[in-house]
């Protein structure tokens, strides 16, 4: 067993006490985690150091101090990693003049794949771009963009993917598609990175995150318990009954309530206590004759987690 | 070999785009078009035939020499070589073709190589064209292989120095125009020892193991500098230069930040 949340019990990628820093300029200080199979969710702000931790993890970028082990190997140590490293760069990273499936079928002979036609067609039609493939990439939407990276990324098969911010520019239909495309991967064993700012969709994918805020190893775990830790930020809970006013005032005798507001929701509590809350309200409601319609924590959502995160620095 | 050859085929058709194959096209054949320009303007002399052969000999020698060795093949391979591994940086590519279970080595060799192919494609064209030119006005073509054995030889020097200078400066096309006009061939110029390092050079070295004697004969010391006669030399030179240039991209490849 491990006991930082920030380590997985069997990891496919470690990253022990890893910084980086560009002259004067500190992109990530004293980090370490690691990731095993399924999809972990890298987040943090812009400029947080998220793309310059995953091309540390890709090889591409060096730390300046501590280490990356991709199953073990520094990577650059030996390129035959590369075999289990898919990678979807933030930047464009497309050679404008080849088309599609030549862009593809060049990072399937690239990574040494048997039969790289094959491999590459199944690829395209992963990501839902058959029917564009003989196009010349220079034309395509920053929707088709990210999906010829991430066919480029899948189609030697490799156990780890990193992706960073792999959904960019695309539309909901072509998210809903990459993202059920990741799911199914995780599915399948695979050990996946993905950075991205888009919350709401980083919950739909999973619920283990590390967070990244100015350089340093934020939080990391599943969302709830990351909020759960944060005791030093109460609790919002929103209640809808129907005599607010007479369980607002019932509520704000208990201690363990800092505070209760009223609006056309309902009550909006602040407790640093949840789970006290929880036991009492049940009885508050009977002594009260209240009707209880919903009773539900407000900021356990990834957003406001995150939000909380960022705002302590 | 079949990523080296994909990494060779797609970095051709990435770098060598329409309008810059046509640019460096015409380049190439200046020195050419130049040398049958002089012959028009001299066709109408009444000197005698064989002041008017050597006249068009010694035209040709200073055309190779002052003009098609030492600007027209730097120039073009210059241009050419500094964009295989530039564009990749320029273009953010790099992630994708080194993040590969490739040897850096191959990269390297691969870079190299497209660099030459590429590059003589155009300077060949231009040597061809010289040594064409050169038969109609000296008849003969006893230049023509030389030409276009030297032309390979040089491009295949300097394809080997540009292309690691492409990965290493923003401003390569500009630090390599000050290496060829003002190292090799001012200070070149000079000094024998730098002279010997000089790829046009060894490329007219090689040339002039090849040409009949006279053309080593009439040479101007400047444009052989400390460097003996003889293509096998000069091969060696430029394929030593090109091991070391595919082991220095190597090099820079594995130790380098790759990201930007």
């Amino acid at each position: 067993m491990t006991s930082s949340p920030a380590l997985v019990a069997d990891p496919t990628v470690e990253v022990a006490a890893v910084s980086k820093w560009f002259g004067q300029k500190v992109a990530v200080s004293d980090v370490t985690c690691s990731f095993g199979q399924g999809l972990t969710g890298l987040l943090g702000p812009n400029g947080a150091g998220k793309t310059t931790l995953l091309r540390m993890l890709t090889g591409l970028t060096l730390p300046s101090q501590g280490k990356v082990l991709v199953k073990g190997q520094q990577p650059r140590a030996n390129v035959e990693r590369y075999k289990e490293i898919g990678f979807v760069p933030e930047e464009s990273a497309l050679y404008n003049t080849l088309t599609g499936r030549d862009y593809i079928t060049y990072a399937a002979r690239l990574s040494g794949v048997t039969n790289p036609g094959q491999a590459a067609s199944q690829a395209l039609e992963e990501v839902g771009l058959t029917a564009d493939a003989d196009r010349a990439v220079g034309g395509f939407s920053k929707g088709m963009r990210q999906r010829t990276k991430v066919a480029a990324a899948l189609v030697h098969d490799p156990e780890i993917l990193i992706l960073d911010e792999p959904l960019n520019g695309t539309d909901p239909v072509q998210r809903a598609h990459l993202i059920s495309l990741f799911r199914a991967l995780t599915e399948r064993g695979n050990t996946i990175i993905v950075s991205s700012h888009v919350l709401q969709e980083v919950e739909r994918m999973t619920d283990r995150v590390i967070a990244i805020v100015d350089g340093k190893l934020a939080a990391a775990g599943d969302i709830a318990a990351i909020r759960r830790a944060m005791s030093d930020i109460p609790y919002r809970v929103v209640i809808e009954c129907d005599k607010t006013r007479q369980l607002g005032a019932a509520l704000l005798s208990h201690t363990g309530v800092d505070s209760v507001t009223i609006d056309d929701r309902g009550l909006h509590i602040e407790t640093s206590d949840l789970a006290g809350l929880g036991s009492i309200i049940a009885g508050l409601a009977i002594e009260h004759d209240v009707r209880l319609s919903r009773f539900a924590p407000e900021d356990e959502s990834l957003e406001s987690v995150f939000r909380y995160l960022v705002g302590r620095r | 070999m079949n990523a080296f050859l994909a990494i060779t085929n797609v970095t051709i058709r990435q770098t060598l785009r329409p309008k810059r194959a046509i640019g460096l096209g015409l380049l190439s054949v200046s020195a050419a078009l130049t040398y049958l320009l002089t012959a028009l303007g001299s066709s109408a002399s009444t000197a005698s035939v064989e002041y008017n052969q050597q006249q068009a000999f010694d035209i040709f020698l200073g055309i190779t020499v002052g003009t098609f060795m030492n600007i027209v093949v730097p120039v073009v391979t210059l241009i050419i070589a500094t964009s295989v591994l530039g564009d990749e940086r320029r273009d953010n590519t790099m992630s994708f073709l080194v993040l590969r279970p490739i040897s850096r080595f191959t990269i390297g060799g691969a870079k190299v190589a497209a660099a030459f192919m590429e590059s003589f494609a155009l300077t060949g064209v231009g040597a061809a064209a010289l040594g064409i030119v050169a038969a109609i006005r000296i008849d003969t073509f006893d230049y023509f292989v030389p030409l276009l054995v030297g032309t390979a030889v040089a491009t295949a020097a300097y394809s080997a120095i540009f292309v690691p200078l492409g990965y290493l400066l923003k401003r390569a096309t500009l630090i390599g125009l000050t290496y060829v006009f003002i190292w090799e061939n001012g200070i070149g110029g000079v000094v024998p020892a730098v002279a010997g390092l000089s790829p046009w050079r060894i490329g007219v070295s090689a040339m002039a193991g090849m040409a009949p004697d006279r053309f080593l004969v009439e040479l101007p010391q400047f444009a052989i500098g400390s460097l003996t006669a003889g293509a096998g030399g000069a091969i060696v030179k430029a394929t030593v230069l090109i091991i070391v240039a595919a082991a220095a991209v190597a090099a820079i490849l594995q130790r380098r930040d790759l990201a930007t």
